[in-house]
C-alpha cells in the first residue's frame, strides 16, 4: 500500500516538473522569437468566364520600407495629401479620439431604398457593412483597427493621411481581414496576417 | 616536362577560380517556349554577375532613355529588393485568366517570373543580388542624374 503510495507521489512530482519544464521552455521561446512578420494579401477573383483571378502578397515589412520613397502626385514620403475639400472641415483626430474612449457599439446606420450602411465599433476594431441591395450590388464589409486609423490621421497636417504609419501600425495589430468586396460575380479580400501565402 | 606541368596546373586552377568566381552570384535563366508547328525555343543561362557587366558594354546612347526613366525609381527598387531578399520564399503577384497565366515569386533569393499564353511559355529567373547591381550599372549610364553621386 505504501509503496503505491510511494510511487503514487513520484509520477505526481514527476508530471508537475514537466509542467513546469514545459511552461519554462515555452515562455523561454516567445521572450526569444522574433516578432513574427505580417503579410499584405489582395485577393480578386471573378467568377465569369473570362474571368481573371489575382493574388497579391506582400511582406509589410516590404511596404513599409517601400512606399516613403514613393514621391507621386499626392503621394510623397509615405503621406498622402488631401483636397482641402475632401475632408470637408471634418476633425478627424477628435473623432478617431471620441470613438477611441468609447464603447462598443453602432455608431451609425443608414437605411436607404437600395443600400444599407453600418458603422460600428467592436473589439478594437471600426467595422463599416455597406450592403447594395440593387441587382448587381455590392456587398463592402471594413475592418480596421483603430490604431491603424490613429496612425493614418496622425500627422500634424490637416490635409494629409499617413499611410506609412499606418502600415506600421498594421504590423503591430494582430491578424485581420480588412476588406471584403463581394457581389455576383467578383469577390476581392483584403487581409493581413502571419503567412506568406494565402490560407 | 615538371615546368610545363606546372604551367598547365596553374592554368587550370586560375580557370576554376574564375568559372568559381563568375558563378558566385548564380545564374540567369531564361527559357523561351513557342507552341506553334516549328517552335524556336530559347534557352539561356548565364552567369548573374555577367549581366550588370553586359549592361556597361551597350553604348550609353543606346541605354540613356531607359537609364532616364529607372532613375526616379531607384530608391523605390533598392528598397523592395533589400525587402524581398530578407523575405521568405513566396509568391508574389499570380494573375490567371482563360488565356494566360503570370506568377511572380520569389524563390531561394532569385525572382522568378512565369508567364504563359497560347503562344508561349516565358520563364526568367534572376538573383535579387544581380537584378539589384544591373539596375544600379543601367542608372549609373544617364549623365545628369541626381542619383549618380551615391551610386
Amino acid at each position: 500500500m505504501r509503496t503505491r503510495s510511494v510511487v503514487s507521489t513520484t509520477g505526481r512530482l514527476a508530471a508537475a516538473a514537466a509542467a513546469v519544464l514545459c511552461a519554462a521552455f515555452l515562455m523561454a521561446r516567445a521572450a526569444g522569437a522574433a516578432p513574427e512578420e505580417k503579410f499584405l494579401h489582395v485577393q480578386v477573383s471573378d467568377t465569369k468566364t473570362s474571368g481573371e483571378n489575382v493574388n497579391v502578397n506582400l511582406p509589410l515589412t516590404v511596404a513599409e520600407k517601400v512606399l516613403p520613397t514613393i514621391n507621386r502626385g499626392p503621394l510623397h514620403n509615405g503621406r498622402v495629401t488631401l483636397d482641402r475639400d475632401q475632408l470637408q472641415g471634418i476633425d478627424m483626430p477628435a473623432i478617431i479620439d471620441a470613438i477611441k474612449t468609447s464603447p462598443d457599439n453602432k455608431m451609425v446606420t443608414v437605411r436607404q431604398k437600395d443600400e444599407n450602411i453600418d458603422v460600428s465599433k467592436a473589439g478594437g476594431n471600426i467595422v463599416v457593412h455597406v450592403n447594395d441591395t440593387g441587382k448587381h450590388g455590392d456587398n463592402v464589409n471594413v475592418t480596421v483597427p483603430i490604431a491603424v486609423v490613429d496612425a493614418l490621421f496622425s500627422t500634424t497636417q490637416k490635409n494629409e493621411i499617413d499611410v506609412a504609419a499606418a502600415l506600421q501600425a498594421l504590423d503591430k495589430a494582430s491578424d485581420s481581414f480588412l476588406v471584403t468586396v463581394e457581389n455576383a460575380t467578383e469577390h476581392v479580400r483584403v487581409w493581413v496576417d502571419s503567412h506568406s501565402q494565402p490560407q | 616536362m615538371i615546368l610545363l606541368g606546372k604551367i598547365a596546373l596553374g592554368m587550370m586552377g586560375a580557370a576554376v577560380a574564375s568559372a568559381g568566381l563568375l558563378c558566385s552570384e548564380g545564374f540567369v535563366d531564361v527559357n523561351v517556349v513557342q507552341h506553334r508547328d516549328s517552335p524556336p525555343h530559347i534557352h539561356v543561362i548565364v552567369p548573374a554577375m555577367l549581366a550588370p557587366i553586359a549592361v556597361r558594354l551597350v553604348p550609353d546612347e543606346k541605354l540613356a532613355r531607359a537609364s532616364e526613366q529607372i532613375q526616379p525609381w531607384l530608391p523605390t527598387v533598392r528598397e523592395a529588393l533589400d525587402g524581398l531578399r530578407d523575405a521568405p520564399d513566396m509568391t508574389l503577384v499570380e494573375v490567371s485568366d482563360p488565356d494566360e497565366y503570370v506568377h511572380v515569386a520569389k524563390y531561394g533569393g532569385d525572382i522568378v517570373v512565369d508567364v504563359a499564353d497560347r503562344g508561349e511559355t516565358v520563364h526568367v529567373s534572376a538573383p535579387i543580388g544581380a537584378i539589384y547591381s544591373t539596375v544600379e550599372a543601367l542608372a549609373a549610364v544617364a549623365p545628369m542624374s541626381n542619383n549618380r553621386s551615391s551610386l
